[in-house]
């Protein structure tokens, strides 16, 4: 390899770097034009059913990979997902999000995803409440999490 | 084009290369195995709203979502 061509991968390699860094560190809360845009990609992800849920009440069903249940998610970057039972009716509510500061629609995007492809090993990290406050899944798992 | 997305504070950061063009592949692979290996999760949307978790590189994959960490809320 050329001095130029690892000084590139170099130079390519730091940026990418900051880039994640910036993702993961950044507490500004997320401007007006990033929640419009995480709200298009997420409608890009959505069925067609699920669009129209979302866009006539600001919410949206999914169905757990693993077992078939019923799940609510809810417009907002920190609100909880409601499990339903076979009527409808909340049974109980999980918490999960991603890391960093991220716009609504990301972190609604990435709440639908994660229960339709990886239910149970997305709710083994999420908190739940029964309607009598939040506990963690484990009391060994100080702060469990998924992506390495 | 091939699109990979990455989500972020500004909403995402998407970035497209050609599937044609061997460079920009290997362009696309570096910047997955370097986002999967800081702990983001690979999604490619399929169709009516379906996605995949993907472990490896998939050049054919028309959208690839990339999500940072999950963590109990």
């Amino acid at each position: 390899m050329s001095a130029l061509a690892c000084a590139n991968f170099c130079v390519a390699m730091l940026g990418a770097a900051c880039l994640i860094f910036t993702i993961l560190t950044d507490t500004r809360p997320p401007s007006r034009q990033a929640q419009e845009k995480s709200l298009a990609l997420l409608r890009r992800w959505l069925s067609p059913e699920q669009a129209a849920q979302y866009n006539s009440k600001e919410q949206f069903d999914v169905i757990g990979s693993d077992t078939g249940t019923r799940y609510r998610i809810r417009h907002g970057h920190m609100t909880s997902i409601d499990q339903l039972d076979s009527a409808g009716d909340e049974v109980c509510a999980w918490r999960f999000v991603p890391e960093g500061n991220l716009a609504a629609g990301d972190c609604m995007l990435a709440q639908k995803i994660a229960v339709e492809t990886f239910e149970t090993k997305v709710l083994a990290i999420a908190n739940r409440s029964e309607g009598n406050g939040w506990r963690r899944p484990s009391a060994e798992q100080a702060m469990p999490r998924i992506g390495g | 084009m091939a699109t990979q997305i990455i989500m972020d504070h500004t909403g995402d950061t998407r970035h497209q290369f050609d599937p044609a063009d061997v460079a920009a592949v290997a362009e696309a692979e570096r910047r997955f195995k370097e986002l999967t290996g800081y702990g983001f999760i690979a999604a490619k949307r399929m169709d009516d709203g379906r996605s995949e978790i993907v472990k490896t590189f998939d050049p054919t994959a028309e959208e690839t979502l990339f999500i940072p960490r999950l963590q109990g809320g």
